[in-house]
């Protein structure tokens, strides 16, 4: 055994810490599965959970400094630690609530560090929880010692984290004073990440807000007030706009019907065809469509395919407003190429296609 | 219609000959019915050979994709004939299979 040089007191709080390890051992173990459950329960998504047990040299250099303020190794709440890392500050309350749920909380030694600053300070910010497991949560009745032994849950976001990790590798816990001017640098990073953290929290509820309007905009059909870009397009998707002409289509032959992703076809309307809004879609299916159906009925009329997937219909719409609109061949290829990548088949492709369309009415058409 | 499977572990190269259509779908069904076992399978198939494919067909490679991905493995046809290529890309099988 390792002698650090305590009093008795202390070397009695170490033995019991040492005949205690299994116990800690099944109790981070517990906490951890406790925890991890709930938060998929929740759907709650974090940068980590972590859970550490305190090495034996940093319970003897706790004891070292203030060892006398524990009667027991009891009364040492931080040997078992779990901590949840999140994404976002307000995740931070929710985690809370969550071991709120799951455990009782000696509040008297919980600690909020993020409350405990005064207007004008800067620092370590995280929600410290001292918990116990009630037998509710989890029994063993081999193990009751599980529902008695307090432990720790820490709860902050990454930024948070990574300020605290940064404070403790450069001062805190360490033999050599720190001068003052590297500690205020470090407060005012902890000021500026502070900022950040709420920014990022700001965002993402921008974020949120935005795409509930946007649902609501594609759901009324004010399509030509709606951006085109990924969110929308999914969106616009979900009301299936190409259904009837796939039907229309798949009816040709009396074609069973796969389900494809059409979510590639939106680089095409977005930079191919330059489109802005979903109303600039819509105006092209109700310009398009048909032709887009003729170009189906003389590609499968003829054969006998009957299974087709729903972006044969956005497949030809989109070969026909290229064609329409003179893109020819290198415009073909530069969809086959978004589509599919650049191979040496798409320009066989393109040119099968020109001489398929050249003998349909939308291509001779007077404009 | 031809076809012959040679596997190693997981991964598996496949070759096909002939025409695939309604007298012989369901012996090509039966054929590649050892591609749908095994986790993570890398199935390649060599489709130089295939000269043509009917519906029956596209069900087949369809049916076999979605083997694949459940299993999270991979399905690539490659060198395809222009004229079977196109029945792909007509009925928008290409978007959903990768063909090389």
């Amino acid at each position: 055994m390792k002698d650090y040089g305590l009093d008795l007191h202390c070397q009695m709080i170490l033995e019991d810490y040492r005949s205690n390890l299994e116990s800690y051992e099944l109790l981070q173990g517990v906490v951890k599965d406790l925890l991890g459950d709930a938060l998929k329960k929740n759907s709650m998504a974090i940068t980590a959970l972590e859970s550490r047990i305190k090495t034996e040299d940093s319970l003897a250099g706790k004891l070292e400094l203030k060892g006398a303020k524990y009667m027991t190794v009891d009364d040492i709440t931080d040997i078992v630690g779990a901590r949840v890392i999140t994404f976002y500050t307000d995740d931070v309350d929710k985690i809370a609530a969550i071991a709120e749920n799951l455990f009782e909380i000696d509040w008297e030694n919980s600690v909020d560090k993020r409350k405990m600053h005064e207007v004008d300070s800067f620092g370590y910010n995280s929600l410290h929880y001292v918990c116990r497991i009630p037998e509710k949560t989890y029994s063993d009745p081999e193990h009751p010692e599980l529902n008695t032994i307090r432990f720790e849950v820490q709860m902050r976001t990454t930024l948070q984290h990574m300020w605290a990790n940064m404070n403790h590798d450069t001062g805190y816990k360490s033999n050599v004073e720190i001068p003052s001017e590297y500690m205020r640098t470090l407060n005012r990073l902890a000021g500026m990440l502070e900022l950040a953290d709420d920014e990022f929290s700001r965002i993402r509820t921008s974020i949120n807000d935005y795409r509930r309007k946007v649902s609501e905009l594609v759901s009324s059909g004010r399509f030509e007030d709606v951006n085109l870009n990924g969110d929308t397009w999914r969106n616009y998707l979900s009301l299936r706009p190409f259904d009837k002409l796939t039907k229309r289509i798949a009816a040709i032959n009396q074609a069973e019907i796969q389900h494809a992703t059409a979510m590639p076809y939106l680089e095409i309307f977005r930079n191919l065809f330059e489109y802005k809004t979903l109303g600039d879609v819509e105006n092209c299916l109700k310009e398009y469509g048909e032709d887009a159906y003729q170009l189906a009925i003389h590609q499968i009329g003829g054969t006998d395919i009957d299974i087709i997937t729903d972006t044969v219909a956005l497949q030809d719409l989109c070969i026909v407003v290229i064609l329409e609109n003179g893109g020819g061949e290198a415009g073909l290829m530069k969809m086959f190429e978004t589509l599919g990548g650049k191979t040496e088949y798409n320009r066989q492709r393109s040119r099968r296609i020109i001489d398929q369309a050249s003998r349909l009415a939308f291509m001779n058409k007077k404009k | 219609m031809e076809v012959t499977i040679k596997q190693d572990g997981n991964k598996q190269d496949v070759v096909l000959n002939g025409r695939i259509d309604t007298t012989n779908a369901d012996q090509f069904q039966r054929d590649i019915e050892c591609l749908m076992e095994g986790d993570k399978p890398e199935i390649c198939i060599d489709c130089s050979g295939m000269e043509y494919t009917s519906s029956q067909g596209l069900r087949m490679f369809l049916m076999l994709q979605k083997s694949v991905m459940a299993r999270g493995g991979s399905l690539v046809l490659k060198g395809m004939q222009s004229q079977v290529k196109e029945v792909f890309d007509i009925t928008g099988f290409s978007s959903i299979i990768n063909i090389q």
